[in-house]
């Protein structure tokens, strides 16, 4: 090897050596791992005894009618339905809509009182989760003390038990609340990038507040959008701690990430299912990657990590 | 289309005032233009005049209408601004359309078709604005400003990202395009050459508040203040201060008579030099070829002096001892405010004895 090539790959071992040991080691080996603990009968003795498929049929049985052959078992249906109605509402009522909402209303108001707001908004992501997850469950308090039943109390309506009568919307608002923050920054950033003449244009060319946010805003908040869609999904699809810390190990609230987490890591709850764990992780995995690249076709998102996208004049 | 008055305007930042009182009246269909240094409030102006901004004092008046409470889009004003602000996810043909949209207006792809013809812009309709050069964005931008038939169109320093060559052309092409529509037109810039080759009027501005108003030759010629004798004009006029006593600024063996006394500025253009005979005695110092002519700087008891000649080979070379000359009435006189004292002319005294 000559001493330039030499060189050239020295450097490129030094560059790229700890992102890509970052990489393997936080990333490849764990989704491994998992791959191989879930075909294992691994309990809470650690020991692998035998390789084995039965974690699998846990959650889904040979059936005649269904698809491919199988029919997923009902507390598995029932996991997987949550979590599709958990991460569809959460992602498109609060981290996108509500996040959009934010970001067009903060970057509206005059400079300090935008800021304040955002600021506002970003407390709860300041705060450590134990204490944002306690002012949720004095919120939903089902007794008297709680802030949702004061406020009902004034009004004259009687208690309401929202853990109880309305599970998911509790986690639903208590994630989307907190997971807003993150699509508002993004945003109000990309709309404070607009050139701010487009906005000027705008208006002389006649356009009312509603065309200037349909045809100046928006279209710039295009690949913004589709990135906040794409992480999102994934992270909420993975997320269980404000679920754990407000519901505990509801049924009503059992995604399939709290199943894997109750079957393996969480205190006193049956527990030390690692197998078990591992399965559902890795159907999570696979859903997570099949739904990553679907929408990574349907938002072109190839090209906006191939080239900028904010378009400056 | 539409006579244009502000009354008293003016706008007034957190910090700074950048608008500060400026009374202006526009005729219907004139062309008249902006000038002032960078900062000076040009913009401000022209913004509130569209209704970008609102005005902190003061009155616009179009066609004797109080329009200050006006917003932009009820204006009918067109605007193409310094940056063209060409909509970046819209083709040129959904850019030129896009006014029309808030209108009713019938067919309107064919309106915009039109005015992309009358701009020349007619082959590229479905290209992107960042797929335009710049003289083509321009060009867009214009039309999007003329297409929905502006009562009033604001340019705001169109042409200052473009090459020299096509500059000339454009400056030719918006007086063109405007002639045509009969549209009153405000120009801003700070381009003096822009302001006086395009506009009917100019008007010159400085901190805020109006300098001057008047055609490019009162401006050249007449300038009531030292700030526009200096503005206008390239290379800039020779300003020599001095203290007037008896009648006259003396340095040295010099004297240059006034006719009045005091703190006075006295202002030749390069252009009005010649060198003759007799006259003031210099040093060349500076020889400078400007394309066709040629710019000299001559050190004498008043400083360094430059003129001009129109040769295309240097007649002096640096060393060289010449003597200056100039027409009393080509010169300006200007009291201690900077105010142009009319009337009142220096005229060159070579004598020691006085
Ligand atoms: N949005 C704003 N907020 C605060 N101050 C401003 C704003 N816009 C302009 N100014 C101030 O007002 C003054 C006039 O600005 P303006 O843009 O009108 O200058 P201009 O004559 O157009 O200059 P240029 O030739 O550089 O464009 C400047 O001192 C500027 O700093
Ligand atoms: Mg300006």
């Amino acid at each position: 090897m000559s001493s330039s090539k030499f060189r050239q790959a020295s450097n490129a071992l030094l560059f790229l050596g700890p992102a890509s040991l970052f990489l393997i080691g936080l990333l490849l080996v764990p989704i491994i791992v998992d791959l191989v603990v879930s075909f294992t009968d691994m309990n809470q003795t650690i020991k692998v005894d035998e390789f084995t498929t039965k974690q699998f049929r846990k959650l889904v049985k040979p059936s005649e009618e269904a698809w491919f052959g199988f029919e997923l078992r009902s507390s598995f249906y029932r996991a997987l339905m949550l979590s599709a109605i958990y991460v569809f509402f959460t992602l498109t009522i609060f981290n996108i809509g509500f996040a959009l909402v934010l970001a067009l209303t903060t970057t509206a108001l005059p400079g300090r009182l935008g800021g304040l707001f955002r600021a506002i908004w970003l407390l709860p992501r300041m705060s450590p989760s134990v204490v944002y997850a306690l002012l949720w469950l004095w919120v939903v308090d089902p007794t008297d003390r709680g802030l949702l039943n004061q406020i009902l109390s004034i009004t004259g309506l009687g208690p309401i038990n929202p853990k109880l009568d309305a599970p998911i919307m509790v986690i639903v608002c208590a994630n989307g609340f907190i997971g807003a923050s993150m699509g508002m920054l993004i945003l109000t950033s990309a709309i404070r990038s607009i050139p701010e003449h487009l906005f000027h244009a705008a208006r002389a060319d006649g356009a009312g507040g509603l065309s200037v946010i349909r045809h100046i805003v928006l279209p710039a908040l295009r690949w913004p959008l589709s990135y906040i869609t794409v992480f999102q999904f994934l992270a909420l699809l993975v997320s269980f701690e404000y679920i754990f810390l407000i519901m505990g190990p509801a049924r009503s609230t059992m995604t399939m990430s709290m199943l894997s987490y109750t079957k393996t890591l969480a205190p006193d709850t049956g527990s030390g299912q690692y197998a078990y764990g591992a399965a559902i992780t890795l159907i999570l995995i696979v859903i997570g990657m099949a739904v990553a690249l679907l929408l990574w076709r349907l938002t072109n998102m190839k090209q906006l990590l191939t080239q900028p996208r904010i378009e400056v004049q | 289309m539409a006579r244009v008055e502000l009354r008293n305007l003016s706008k007034v930042w957190d910090s700074s005032v950048a608008v500060n009182g400026i009374d202006l009246s526009i005729a219907d269909r004139e062309f008249v233009a902006i000038l002032g240094p960078s900062g000076c409030g040009k913009s401000t102006t022209l913004f509130m005049l569209a209704g970008v901004y609102m005005p902190t004092g003061g009155e616009i008046r179009f066609d004797d209408a109080v329009v200050n409470d006006v917003e932009a889009r009820d204006r009918n004003v067109g605007i193409v601004f310094q940056s063209y602000a060409l909509y970046p996810n819209m083709s040129v043909l959904q850019n030129i359309m896009f006014p029309l949209r808030f209108q009713k207006v019938d067919n309107p792809e064919a309106k915009a078709r039109d005015m992309a013809d009358l701009v020349q812009v007619g082959e590229l309709l479905d290209r992107r604005p960042s797929q335009l050069s710049g003289g083509q964005q321009q060009r867009v931008a214009l039309a999007r400003a003329l297409v929905k038939r502006p009562n009033l169109l604001l340019l705001d320093e169109p042409l200052s990202n473009l090459d020299a060559t096509l500059r000339l052309t454009m400056r030719s092409e918006i007086r063109r395009i405007t002639r045509e529509l009969g549209v009153t037109t405000v120009l801003v810039t700070h381009d003096q050459l822009e302001a006086t080759t395009m506009a009917d009027r100019v008007i010159c501005m400085r901190a805020g508040q109006i300098e001057q108003v008047g055609s490019a030759e009162d401006l050249y010629l007449r300038p009531e203040t030292l700030f526009v004798a200096s503005f206008i004009g390239s290379p800039p006029i020779n300003l020599i201060a001095g203290e007037g006593r008896n009648g006259r600024v003396e340095a040295g063996d010099q004297r240059i008579e006034t006719g009045q006394d005091g703190q006075l500025t006295i202002g030749i253009r390069p252009e009005m030099i010649t060198v003759a005979e007799t006259g003031l005695p210099g040093t060349i110092r500076v020889v400078e070829a400007m394309g066709r002519e040629i710019l000299y700087a001559a050190e004498t008891n008043f400083g360094l002096i430059r003129f001009l000649e129109a040769t295309s080979q240097p007649r002096w070379r640096d060393g060289d001892q010449v003597a200056l000359a100039f027409q009393p009435e080509q010169t300006l006189l200007f009291g201690a405010e900077g105010k142009r004292i009319a009337d009142h002319y220096a005229k060159l005294g070579v004598t020691t004895d006085a």
